[in-house]
């Protein structure tokens, strides 16, 4: 026999010295033994072999043979449970191979099936090894009882239990888990998540009933309050819904029977694994639920809520159920998950959560945030898009964020999503810099350092540079909150006119910043202040530059220079005022104020003196209005009246950008009242004089017809048109081209106003690049018939033609960079051909005397393509050359 | 027939008689714009180097605020410039440009 040899390894010198009565004995009580066992395990329940099974496995230990016996009685039952056990159990899951896992499959018949066969196959496989572990105990007491007897009552009375029992508890889930069909996880899964959806709709139900029920309560009080739970509303909350819960008992129950029958037979962790992604299964699909596309409100409260209402309370029912079962027989304490709770600490209505389930209660909390989190971060654009309005989401995001500490995703995803839908050539540069000031504000509220905004901003402000209308839109951005007019759409230019008030109230502290004599208050203010950046700062930017996340610093630093935007923006400042008919500039001076906090004064210096420049305006004019009517000249009188009808603005040139001079030929009248008030302007401010820009300026006219009046508001171009034809009802374009003093085509482009309007009409003439025009007297002669009789018509036509009266950046930029041309000629002479790189070095080099060469790569490579047009040069493989 | 009726009696009309025709029929409000500047034969100031029509380097507005005089050799400064250089010397101040005595032209 086998098992005799591996006895042999006790010693040589016993088996020599064993007699022949003894072997006889041995081998006699060897095949009762294994006769008895083999009758006891097979027998169902009989115990009627114990007692001879007992004399035989104590006999033999006598003979020293206790493990021979051991092993042999845990081979046996090793055997009996994979025949029988394992393999039945097994073969209960068969017909499901490939009906559960599939998750489309709803069939609620079947899942009531699977169910049952859950519970019924766990029931019988745990009473077999109940029935098992019977046996076993009667050979661990004959063991037992056999040790005692030797050792004079001195050896553990437990130890060989406790020993042989972990033992057979390993055999039996060895057993099962080496047979383990592929498909038993997924039934586990299935069947939790079945109980568990079940459960969470008993609870959404009285969670309704309760929410109805406080708002039934509340309804007077403020809003507000039903929407957080209070933290006194929730305790009460949860008691109530305690209550309800035992109700479900039953239900709790049966799911912890089968929880406690999967430990018992080893599976621990597999049914662990099973509940625990069902639950999160729910919660997922809770918060997608709950979060959708709605950002105008947080969600985070009421996740918490719900995380409170139905996984914890399941959770807290199960481990309650479990713990009171486990903790009086235990037979695996060893084979625990380290997330399984410590049953001996379990919730036992005092009020004190157990530690397992506040490590539940940790886990579902990070899994929520962690979805919420990808949920709002995949959807971060739209959020950020509806900005002011989705604050709420942003907020909660936030929380999320502080919690998982997956800012870098954010960074990534936000940064793809960019890519694609915003910094294309379809977005107008309004859009995206309205999205990047968004983007700012939001990003501010979750990173107050501004260290992932600066990831973030890094594409779009890239994006940007490259874009030609960058500046204007920015600036117009700065400006148009104060145009006056609220029913426009750029809502944008508001908020970031708000943004240069609120600056103000922290520009103080700012400049004390900066300040290197700052006092050692604030200093140490500062120093308290002080956080360290976050882990994904770059290291290689300086820290000081992230402190103040400020949305008009960013802006400009989209533009590299401020001196460009101050640039612009006394571009459009200077168009704006030279298009005023009134003197009104309360609005501009706000603006100019804020921006004078911004970007220092001596750069809007130039900006002061325009605007300072129109509020004189309106005092001389004034005054000389003044003088007109204290020196009264008889010979003058219609003059004196046609004076009330002129105002001017009254500039000085050197500090405006350059304006555009044509050349026009007023009417007869209105040159002479502008003589007349230039002499009057020399009397007033000798010895200064006038020099009038006659295309520039506005003109209120109101045309009255026989039938109509029409009012305008136009270009003195237009308006010098227009007036020609008092004097004469028909006129060739070419002789009215002569007579206001401007080419034709420029008349031409000009009188389409008019016969849009109505006023003139237009034929061909003899020479077909001669129209003849004609004024319209009447309606009827056109045969037109519209609102616009005895409307009022209020246009600015200058601007329809997209025409500036002033000089563009550009055009300046070409002016000022004429200077270095023969600097560049020169260098290409003695070179033969260049890189754009190599210029912008040479000239950086070069060039710092006088006109110091401070212009970037960019604006360079604007202006040499422009020579290159000019066919002053050429451009071959990115090299320069002079053309030939 | 109206339309000729009204260019014939504008002929006849002088041109302040017409003007006040259409101040009758056309009104209108006319806001022209116009630059100022010092009737000065040079352009800049001999002493500050900086335009007349800009201001000198005290000052931060131009016009009214940093005025133009002229010294009897009718050489013209900014006011805040001459009177600095008039106070700097100790005698009698000549005119920078000519060198003649300094005189603030009546």
């Amino acid at each position: 026999m086998t098992c005799d040899t591996s006895t042999a390894g006790c010693g040589l010198e016993k088996l020599e010295s064993l007699s022949d009565d003894s072997i006889t004995e041995i081998s006699e009580n060897w095949n009762g033994f294994c006769c008895s066992s083999e009758a006891l395990l097979k027998g169902s329940g009989d115990l009627s072999f114990s007692d001879e099974f007992v004399m035989r496995a104590k006999n033999l230990c006598k003979h020293g043979l206790s493990s021979l016996v051991e092993q042999h009685f845990l081979r046996c039952i090793e055997e009996i449970f994979e025949r029988n056990g394992a393999k039945r159990f097994w073969s209960y899951f068969e017909p499901y191979r490939n009906a559960a896992p599939s998750e489309t499959n709803k069939d609620l018949i079947l899942e009531e099936e699977i169910q049952q066969v859950i519970c019924k196959a766990l029931e019988e496989i745990s009473s077999q090894k109940q029935f098992q572990e019977k046996c076993l105990l009667l050979l661990a007491r004959a063991l037992q009882s056999y040790e005692e007897d030797k050792l004079q009552g001195q050896a553990n009375p437990d130890s060989t239990r406790v020993y042989l029992f972990s033992k057979y508890q390993l055999i039996v889930s060895s057993v099962l888990l080496a047979s383990l069909p592929h498909h038993f996880p997924g039934i586990l899964h299935w069947y939790f998540k079945g109980r568990l959806e079940e459960l969470s709709t008993i609870a959404a139900a009285n969670f309704e009933d309760e929410e109805e029920l406080s708002m039934d309560d509340k309804m007077d009080l403020d809003e507000k309050s039903k929407l957080p739970y209070k933290c006194g509303d929730m305790d009460s909350d949860i008691n109530h819904k305690y209550a309800v819960f035992s109700e479900n008992n039953k239900l709790v129950k049966n799911i912890g029977m089968v929880v406690r029958n999967l430990r018992n037979i080893g599976f621990t962790s597999m049914a662990e694994d099973a509940y625990a992604s069902a639950i999160f299964f729910l919660l997922k699909d809770k918060v997608h639920d709950l979060a959708g596309d709605d950002y105008r409100s947080s969600v985070l409260e009421s996740i918490k809520a719900w995380i409170q209402a139905v996984p914890l309370q399941f959770l807290q029912a199960l481990l309650d159920y479990l713990g009171d079962f486990t903790s009086c027989n235990d037979p695996s304490p060893g084979l625990k998950s380290p997330l399984a709770s410590h049953p001996s600490l379990c919730y036992s209505g005092t009020g004190i959560p157990s530690e397992g389930l506040v490590r539940w209660q940790l886990r579902l909390e990070y899994y929520a945030y962690e979805t919420l989190q990808d949920l709002r971060i995949a959807k971060l654009f739209e959020i950020i898009v509806d900005y002011p309005d989705s604050a709420p989401a942003i907020e909660d995001l936030k929380q999320c964020l502080e919690y998982t500490g997956q800012h870098s995703k954010l960074v990534d995803s936000f940064i793809s999503s960019l890519r694609y839908r915003l910094l294309t050539a379809g977005a107008s540069t309004n859009d995206i810099l309205h999205q990047y000031v968004s983007t700012i504000k939001a990003l501010r509220t979750i990173d107050p350092a501004g260290v992932f905004l600066e990831a973030v901003g890094e594409p779009i402000r890239e994006y940007l540079r490259g874009r030609k209308d960058t500046i204007k839109c920015i600036v117009t951005m700065l400006t148009d909150g104060t145009g006056g007019n609220p029913n426009g759409p750029g809502s944008s230019g508001d908020s970031l006119l708000e943004e240069l008030n609120r600056d103000e109230e922290s520009q103080e502290n700012t400049t004390v910043d900066d300040d290197i004599n700052s006092d050692e208050k604030q200093a140490w203010i500062n120093a308290q202040n002080w956080e360290p950046d976050p882990v994904e700062a770059d290291p290689s930017k300086g820290s000081r530059y992230r402190r103040k996340v400020d949305i008009l610093g960013m802006i400009v630093g989209i533009i590299g220079s401020k001196d460009q935007l101050v640039n612009e923006y006394r571009v459009m400042l200077a168009e704006k005022l030279l298009n005023k008919s009134d003197y009104d500039i309360d609005a501009e001076i706000r603006t100019l104020e804020l921006l004078k906090i911004h970007f220092g004064e001596s750069s809007m210096q130039k900006c002061e003196i325009m605007l300072n420049d129109l509020i004189d305006s309106k005092r001389t004019n004034t005054n000389i209005k003044a003088t007109i009517k204290h020196q009264p000249q008889p010979e003058q009188r219609d003059l004196d009246v046609s004076l009330d009808n002129l105002n001017a603005t009254i500039i000085s040139s050197n500090f405006w950008p350059p304006i555009q001079d044509e050349a026009v030929n007023l009417p007869e009248p209105v040159e002479q009242l502008l003589n007349d008030y230039a002499k009057r302007y020399t009397e007033v401010k000798t010895p200064r004089k006038l020099i009038w820009k006659k295309n520039l300026g506005s003109v209120k006219l109101e045309l009255q017809f026989e039938d109509r009046a029409m009012q305008f508001n136009v270009t003195p171009l237009h308006a010098s048109i227009i007036m020609q034809f008092q004097d004469q009802k028909k006129w060739t374009s070419k002789n009215l081209a002569a007579a206001v003093g401007v080419p034709v085509d420029v008349l031409n482009r000009r009188i389409n106003f008019w016969i849009s309007k109505g006023v003139l009409a237009e034929s061909m003439g003899a020479d077909s690049a001669d129209h003849a025009l004609t004024l319209v007297e009447t309606m009827n002669d056109t045969g037109k018939s519209g609102p616009i009789d005895g409307g009022c018509e209020e246009l600015l036509a200058g601007e329809d033609d997209g025409e500036r009266s002033d000089a563009s950046v550009e055009d300046q930029l070409r002016k000022e960079m004429t200077v270095y041309e023969k600097f560049i000629t020169g260098m290409l002479t003695n070179f033969g051909s260049m890189a754009l790189d190599r210029i912008h070095n040479t000239l950086k080099m070069f060039c710092i005397a006088d006109p110091t060469y401070d212009k970037s790569l960019q604006q360079l490579q604007s202006f040499l393509s422009g020579l290159v047009a000019e066919e002053k040069l050429e451009f071959r493989d990115g090299m320069y050359f002079l053309k030939k | 027939m109206e339309g000729e009726r009204n260019v014939a009696s504008l002929q006849l009309l002088c041109p302040k008689d017409m003007l006040a025709y259409f101040l009758e029929n056309w009104l209108y409000q006319w806001h022209a714009v116009s630059s100022w500047t010092w009737d000065a034969q040079d352009e800049t100031c001999g002493i500050c180097r900086m335009a007349f029509d800009g201001c000198c380097p005290d000052c931060k507005l131009p016009g009214d605020d940093c005025p133009l005089i002229w010294g009897a050799c009718n050489h013209a400064f900014h006011l805040h410039c001459i009177l600095k250089w008039v106070n700097s010397q100790s005698a009698q101040a000549h005119c920078p440009m000519c060198r003649r005595e300094w005189q603030f032209k009546e």
